[in-house]
């Protein structure tokens, strides 16, 4: 768990908030990983600000960042770290986490690089008393609920999926080691139930992890329209500030507007952007094209239209590009008499079953719908589950674990069903699996495999 | 007289010792009390097993005696687990107890280097912290660069037999009195023990054939073709006796329940802690009421002798309940007993006291191996016995330590588990205790293992040149069948090997279709061809494994430095610093394993011994 031998990487700053965010990589292969990611032949200078871009990943717009290489001794936590600050944005940041991953760094544990700072004689005992707690305790399970208490309840329901495995391996392993004990220690259309059991629970689990996530990092909703539908006037009204510019011209707002709010708990990231036409000078088509990249990147999408003048051309094909995406398809203006024919449900785009459209009526200036506007934000972020559920997995290093187990036991499964794999293989995917429940959860040796089963089987030839 | 390395004892462990170091090139004194207790089974007359097979395998691939020592006196082999996947395959074989004991002796007897000292040891003598001689009690005096202590049971050694109690030496005397005294001087941490063995019967009184035409003895017979456990055994291996199975039934449950108060083990009279996974008849009644019955095996000792092992029946209660139990048993009515049952407590030393070598922190070149570590079994013992012989031998001579990685052999993980962790119960190898179970076959033994015992000085050039053919030839084959073209039942042509991996082929059968035609040996057919197939199928997951073994390792080359202070390293919390200081682990890895060090403190520890203090001191000498 705490090694430190491989480099850690997480986002260093808070969650969810606009602006610029960091995502800070640390260890000695943090060079190694950081020239995987950034699109700069050079190798980075040692405490210098280098302005590059995230290296392009198939057809997806590549972020520009800030890189700062910092060699040990002299960096946050005494090792070698490579700071990369980019766009606020969760979904940027995440995704340079993702491509960190997979360029060999592992997901930091909470507190890991304070932890690597204390060790390395970085922070002073004041400091340091925050992971005081964790140097302390004495299993890795207590670690964890000294970090986190949300994840006191994870710990408990991964602990049970575990029992069920261990159980299982315990009788696979007994039969392996005990053969001629004229014991039948677990049937083989049993093994195939109980590890069928297992990944249901698991599945169930991380079902819970978008909506987790969610309330951990917080969600991005992007405001889009065609220009002078009233996107600034929403934006402001959802912002509670009049934080963007309002005129009655068309193309006012010309960058992206980023602001933080808290939409029924979530922490929400507002981006209002300009509005999508073909003309303008090279100011607005700049703009244009960071609107279109911000609602890529959108957990939701805000598509406005103004309810007082008929569709343009503009408005549907936003509509039809938007589809598919989760959206609130909001009808703006409603103050002003309707023009008729402005029912865009039905007649653009596909319904997505996935993501129905939710149509929402509003007047940015009287403030009437607004209500059904939030609730329609947080039923398009959580896909209208309950955000009373506690939830139980929301930590993106828990879930890459979880979803690795998830992965051999499905391996396990489908070679037991087979009837193909010895049991050594099928036992290998199964302990690949609860080697990742132990390093979320804890450890156990295989001495306690072997308690388990002289408690249960009398062996004894 | 003065030798390199002197052995006390002549079991299973202090046997491979002693050749260990006479192979490579030491004066050996081998101090046992007679001619007649070396290689002595004392219990089940039985080598190998699943796990402890793989043990055999690898102690000969480093050029040890016991797989030679079985192929050439077994009587009944049988390969375990063979319907599963070759990677817990284990021979197993019964054993002639007395022409497995004399193979061995003329074995050591060949070797020139070894000297036979007959007495009982004594004192173990020390200069400056380091062995220097040992005296006999008989007052001979003999000086040694090294020592290697292989007592077994015999340290304080009591037997039970209902109330019945005596010392478990020769001749009704206190074996190795001064020895245990010595041994308790330097301070180890000693713990007792239990273990036991059944009645053994005549064969005569015995009627096999009717029992089983009545059906309450079921044959278990030996494997068709035997596979050997030496990988330089050429000839074809025979099963010479039938081994039998049978039951217990209502009248052994009642018995051993109103008899339970003359159990020494239930009564008080026995406080060392028994096997788990060798549970005496009294335990197999009182802990499992729910089973109905048990297993009971029948196994002849050897082919000279009368003596029947009852395998399963192990028990210490008094004599005249023994004789009832062996006659409820059904076809056993009128079978006389040659010796009862009984249990055996003995003192051990508890192994966390010793390196990754065998040697003692305590005292410089005394080496322990063998079941005085709290070890069961003669495969264990065995395998320590070879593991401290080498390095005594390179001790004596200021070579380096030789040592196996839990990744490299199960030798590795036998003797990282008792250092690490050291023994609550008599430790017994497992399959499961291997976490790179897959890479640790019996068919790779040799692969794994024998280029290391020729770098040691272990494999002669008869052996050495057979096994540089064999790798070749595996290797060939496996190039064979990536280039050999088969046709799928669609008609597609593919590499056999790509075939090979889809679910349901077999290797088998493509030989016997002539679609591939591979080089394989006679008598370890089977287990090639397993091993091949078994490459080629679970390449993905052998690759995945030997990724993990490689992450382990990085771990295994972190180094503490010898006498470190663990109570320097801020941060670490009292109890890990007791349980580093008692164990005195090497390496980040070994530390990684003791009970209550937590991965945190593992942490902590790896980073402090970073830092370039501690960091320089490593690199010194
Ligand atoms: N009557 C009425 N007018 C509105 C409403 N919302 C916005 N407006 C007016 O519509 C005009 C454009 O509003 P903005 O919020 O700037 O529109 P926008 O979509 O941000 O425009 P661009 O930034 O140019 O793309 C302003 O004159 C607003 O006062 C509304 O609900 N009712
Ligand atoms: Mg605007």
């Amino acid at each position: 768990m705490f090694s430190t031998e491989d480099s850690i990487v997480a986002i260093a700053t808070p969650p969810g908030r606009g602006g610029i965010g960091v995502v800070r990589i640390s260890g000695a292969s943090s060079l190694r990983i950081a020239a995987g990611i950034l699109d700069h032949p050079e190798p980075l200078r040692p405490r210098h600000a280098t302005y590059t871009r995230i290296r392009r990943n198939g057809a997806g717009p590549s972020d520009e960042v800030i890189a700062t290489y910092f060699p040990g001794p002299r960096s946050y936590t005494g090792e070698f770290v490579v700071e990369i600050s980019a766009h606020g944005s969760p979904v940027v940041l995440r995704g340079i986490l993702d491509r960190a991953v997979a360029a060999g760094a592992r997901l930091a544990e909470p507190g890991e690089f304070t932890l690597r700072a204390f060790l390395n004689g970085k922070r002073d005992l004041v400091q340091a008393e925050a992971v005081a707690d964790l140097i302390d305790a004495a299993t890795p399970l207590q670690a964890r609920v000294a970090f986190d208490q949300l994840e006191g309840t994870l710990t408990a329901q991964i602990g049970e999926i575990d029992r069920q495995l261990f159980d299982l391996i315990a009788r696979l392993e007994a039969s392996l080691d005990f053969p001629d004990e004229g014991y039948h220690f677990v049937e083989p259309a049993e093994i195939v139930r109980r590890i069928g059991c297992v990944v249901q629970t698991l599945e169930r689990l991380l079902a819970s992890a978008p909506r987790g996530r969610l309330i951990r990092e917080g969600a991005t909703v992007v405001v889009a329209g065609r220009p002078n539908v009233g996107k600034s006037s929403i934006f402001n009204r959802l912002v509670g500030a009049e934080r963007a510019i309002v005129t009655d011209v068309a193309g006012t707002t010309r960058d992206l507007i980023a602001e933080r709010v808290d939409v029924e708990g979530l922490a929400v990231t507002m981006v209002d952007t300009a509005g999508c036409r073909e003309a303008g000078d090279r100011v607005e088509r700049e703009g244009v094209m960071r609107a279109a990249r911000a609602r890529e990147v959108a957990d939701v999408l805000l598509v406005i239209i103004d309810g007082s003048v008929p569709l343009m051309s503009e408005d549907e094909r936003l509509l039809a590009e938007t589809a598919a995406r989760p959206r609130v398809v909001v009808v703006n203006k409603v103050d002003l008499p309707p023009a008729r024919d402005t029912n865009p449900s039905g007649s653009h785009g596909e319904p997505d079953t996935a993501h129905p459209t939710t149509l929402v009526r509003v007047s940015a200036r009287t403030g009437a719908g607004f209500e059904h506007l939030r609730d329609a934000i947080v039923a398009g972020l959580t896909g209208r589950e309950s955000l009373r559920d506690p939830a139980m997995i929301s930590n993106a290093r828990h879930i890459a674990l979880l979803e690795q187990a998830r992965a051999s036991l499905v391996a396990a499964r489908a070679s037991s069903e087979a009837g193909e794999a010895p049991e050594e293989i099928l036992l290998a995917d199964l302990q690949a699996a609860r080697a990742r429940f132990d390093e979320v959860v804890g450890t156990r040796t295989s001495e306690d495999v072997l308690r388990h089963i002289f408690e249960r089987f009398c062996i004894g030839k | 007289m003065r030798f390199d390395v002197i052995v006390v004892g002549a079991g299973h462990a202090g046997v491979e010792a002693a050749y260990a170091a006479a192979r490579l090139g030491c004066s050996v004194g081998l101090c046992t009390l007679s001619r007649e207790t070396v290689a002595h089974m004392p219990c089940n007359p039985a080598v190998g097993g699943t796990a402890k097979g793989h043990l055999v395998r690898e102690i000969d691939a480093l050029g040890g005696l016991m797989g030679r020592a079985i192929d050439a006196t077994g009587i009944q082999f049988k390969l375990l687990n063979r319907s599963r996947g070759p990677a817990v395959w284990s021979p197993r074989a019964q054993a002639d107890k007395q022409r497995y004991a004399l193979w061995v002796t003329e074995a050591l007897e060949r070797e020139p280097n070894i000297s036979w000292i007959f007495g009982r040891a004594g004192r173990i003598e020390v200069e400056h912290q380091r062995v220097v001689a040992l005296a006999m009690e008989d007052g001979d005096r003999h000086e040694c660069r090294a020592l290697v202590i292989t007592t077994g049971t015999f340290l304080n050694g009591l037997i039970h037999i209902g109330s019945e109690q005596q010392p478990a030496g020769r001749h009704g005397e206190p074996p190795s009195r001064e020895m245990a005294i010595s041994i308790r001087s330097f301070g180890f941490e000693m713990g007792r023990l239990k273990t036991g063995t059944p009645p053994r019967l005549h064969r005569d009184s015995i009627d096999f054939q009717r029992a089983a035409s009545d059906g309450v003895f079921v044959e278990e017979p030996g494997d068709e073709q035997p596979v050997p456990f030496s990988f330089s055994t050429r000839a074809a291996l025979r099963n010479q006796v039938r081994c039998w199975l049978l039951h217990t039934n209502d009248a052994v449950r009642d018995l051993v329940r109103g008899n339970i108060g003359s159990s020494p083990l239930y009564n008080g009279q026995i406080q060392g802690i028994g096997p788990r996974y060798c549970p005496s008849l009294e335990d197999k009644i009182m802990r499992f009421p729910d089973r109905e019955r048990h297993q009971i095996y029948l196994e002849p000792e050897g082919l000279d002798v009368d003596d029947i092992y009852v395998n399963g029946f192990s028990m210490s209660l008094p004599r005249e309940v023994q004789e009832k139990l062996v006659h409820a048993l059904p076809g056993l009515e009128s079978a006389s007993i040659l010796r009862p049952g009984y249990a055996v407590e003995y003192d051990f030393v508890q192994p966390t006291g010793l390196r990754s070598t065998l040697e003692t922190h305590r005292v410089g070149r005394l080496f322990f191996a063998g079941q005085m570590n709290g070890t069961s079994g003669y495969e264990e013992a065995a395998a320590q016995g070879l593991m401290a012989g080498i390095n005594a031998s390179r001790a004596a001579r200021g070579d380096g330590p030789f040592t196996l990685g839990r990744a490299e052999a199960y030798i590795g993980i036998l003797v990282d588990d008792l250092i690490t962790r050291g023994c609550l119960e008599p430790y017994r190898m497992f399959t499961s205790r291997a976490e790179h179970r897959l890479l640790l076959r019996i068919d790779n033994a040799d692969l794994r293992l024998t280029p290391a015992g020729r770098r040691l000085g272990l494999i002669d050039e008869e052996s050495w040149a057979r096994f540089e053919a064999r790798r070749e030839r595996h290797a060939r084959n496996l190039d064979t069948l990536n280039r050999t073209l088969v046709r799928t039942s669609r008609g597609e042509r593919v590499a056999a090997s790509m075939l090979l991996r889809r679910p349901g082929e077999r290797l088998e059968s493509l030989m016997q279709r002539g679609e591939v035609a591979l080089d394989v040996d006679g008598v370890t057919r089977d287990l090639d061809l397993a091993s091949i197939a078994n490459e080629v199928k679970y390449e993905g997951y052998l690759k995945q494994e030997a990724a993990r073994a490689e992450r382990m390792r990085r771990q295994e080359r972190r180094r503490i430095p010898e006498g470190f202070a663990f109570a320097q390293v801020p941060g670490l919390s009292r109890e890990v610093v007791h349980w580093l200081s008692q164990i005195r682990p090497e390496t980040l890895g070994q530390a990684s394993r003791i009970p209550g060090v937590t991965p945190a403190a593992v942490a902590v520890l790896g980073v402090y011994l970073d830092r370039p203090a501690v960091a320089r001191r490593l690199d010194q000498p």
